[in-house]
């Protein structure tokens, strides 16, 4: 039973992947700028840009933010540690309008349901 | 074999190779949103990894569907999980250390909770000043029938030393760059409560994978970082796990902290239970109600502590009334509640609704700021617009 959901769960994801791929927002939607590159390549191996761009932070939050990074494995080369916290804090500050969420699909017509 | 890591790095090759005139691509591209399987209607936090936020008007019913259940991961979500040869292993201060398959796990007595699990930082958006983190609103929480073995049954087959005063959980995610695992741990006292499960189903099926199939820790009425995911390792420790999701992850202020100032390391404590806290179901926050007469509806939970009062104002808080508590109830679940009122005119309308529970605690007016965004429990509103 539990290997039956699996293999489902696992055929369904795959399914779903090849679909959903194509619609995930490309790295590119963090914003053009100086650092855009090198913060595609160092925050984005680990995590999409959707954890960037619904933050709203001042500049002293977003160094700590970049700092902690720094030591979890985000390839930040010293001389391009200010850029980018400049950038992100430019980008993301406190003041900016809320990010908008957006919703995943609804049930899917044709798609059988667990 | 294939993971899903290396499926996407394949996948990625491989629609910038067919471009859009792939039928599969333009039949995606029409959707105006991302499916994710088992998931539906669900705010996107993040993508990759999931985090999952249920909109409110799901909190509709007292148990929460599997596909509107919210989603909290801190890694990515194991590559493959084959039922088959998943493992929990059971060590540290024990007698008798050993591990136990799935299938022996399923045949072992099972006891089943209802229980409303919020992530710590549910609600943290609402933070002044804003905080780094998930940037959850109002559903990162849902209540779920949750059954499985009892841990505390499996830590006295292991037989816990004396020694033994904490028990760690560790799940099967996967851990991206250099970033520490997610492994905490909770006090042996509340280990061994005969509530505390190594859950195998939600809702009378099998856990979704995205909320921790095939077993997950169930440590009721603490947040929901306290119920470990995808488990595989139990290790009974003779301290508190030392690890980042333990310190500096996951701690509270001892005392009330300025909105924005720094705090020691020292100066906190782990966050374990939940607060005391509501929210408003209908009507929908920014939506217009075309009578007067209004079915005002929401939850109500306070984690190990029982809802006793919910009150509502439609006047800003000049004047409360007794909401009417829902039948459904259960130790460490929420409560519904309806009240039922009449707008005396047509016009905008603030609507707000506070819980106080058996422990004495009343929501707070404003959240309680603290530099993680923890435990938001502020009473909650809803503006509306009422006109006829």
């Amino acid at each position: 039973m539990f290997k039956h959901n699996a293999n489902y769960y696992f055929g369904l994801s795959i399914l779903f992947c090849a679909l959903s791929y194509a619609q995930t927002p490309s790295p590119s939607e963090l914003p053009e700028g100086p650092m855009q590159a090198k913060a595609v390549t160092a925050c984005t191996e680990c995590h999409e840009a959707r954890i960037i761009v619904q933050q709203r932070l001042s500049k002293a939050a977003w160094t700590k933010e970049v700092d902690k990074m720094t030591k979890w494995g985000a390839v930040v080369e010293p001389q391009d540690r200010d850029t980018l916290i400049d950038y992100l804090s430019g980008n993301f500050p406190v003041d900016k309008a809320e990010y908008v969420a957006e919703r995943s699909r609804g049930p899917v017509a044709g798609v059988k349901k667990k | 074999m294939f993971s899903r890591r290396d499926f996407l790095r394949t996948a990625s090759g491989a629609a910038l190779a067919v471009s859009a005139s792939s039928s599969l691509v333009s039949w995606a591209a029409e959707s105006s949103h991302l499916a994710i399987p088992g998931k539906e209607d669900l705010i996107i936090r993040s993508y990759r990894f999931f985090d999952l936020e249920t909109p409110v008007e799901f909190f509709n019913t007292w148990l929460t569907p599997a596909q509107h259940f919210f989603v909290r991961n801190h890694m990515h979500e194991p590559s493959t999980l084959e039922a088959s040869s998943l493992h929990l292993s059971i060590s540290g201060e024990v007698e008798k250390p050993f591990t136990i398959n799935l299938a022996d796990l399923t045949k072992l007595e099972a006891h089943a909770i209802v229980n409303t699990l919020e992530c710590a930082g549910n609600g943290r958006a609402f933070q002044t000043p804003k905080v780094p983190g998930v940037q959850w609103q109002k559903g990162a929480v849902s209540t779920g029938r949750f059954s499985g073995p009892r841990l505390r049954d499996l830590l006295e087959r292991a037989g816990v030393k004396s020694s033994g005063k904490h028990v760690m959980f560790r799940g099967l995610d996967e851990v991206p760059g250099k970033v520490p695992p997610f492994i905490r741990s909770i006090p042996i006292e509340k280990a061994m409560d005969p509530d505390t499960l190594v859950a195998t189903q939600l809702n009378g099926a099998p856990l979704p994978r995205h909320n921790g199939f095939p077993a997950r820790a169930m440590v009721p009425g603490w947040i929901g970082a306290a119920s470990c995911k995808w488990l595989t390792e139990i290790k009974v420790l003779d301290k508190e796990f030392e690890g980042n999701f333990m310190s500096p992850g996951y701690r509270m202020p001892n005392q009330p902290v300025k909105p924005g100032e720094a705090v020691k390391p020292e100066d906190t404590h782990p966050v374990t239970t939940l607060n005391v806290k509501s929210l408003i179901t209908a009507p929908l926050d920014g939506s217009t109600a075309r009578a007067r007469a209004l079915d005002i509806k929401g939850v109500a939970w306070a984690g190990e502590a029982d809802v006793t009062k919910v009150e509502i104002s439609t006047d800003g808080g000049t004047s409360w009334k007794a909401a009417e508590l829902g039948k459904d109830r259960s130790r460490y679940a929420w409560r519904m509640f309806e009240y039922k009122w009449k707008a005396p005119k047509a016009g905008d309308y603030t609507i707000l609704s506070r819980a106080t529970d058996s422990q004495g605690r009343i929501q707070p007016a404003t959240p309680v700021w603290n530099p993680s965004g923890y435990l938001n429990n502020a009473i909650d509103q809803v503006k509306i617009h009422v006109q006829a």
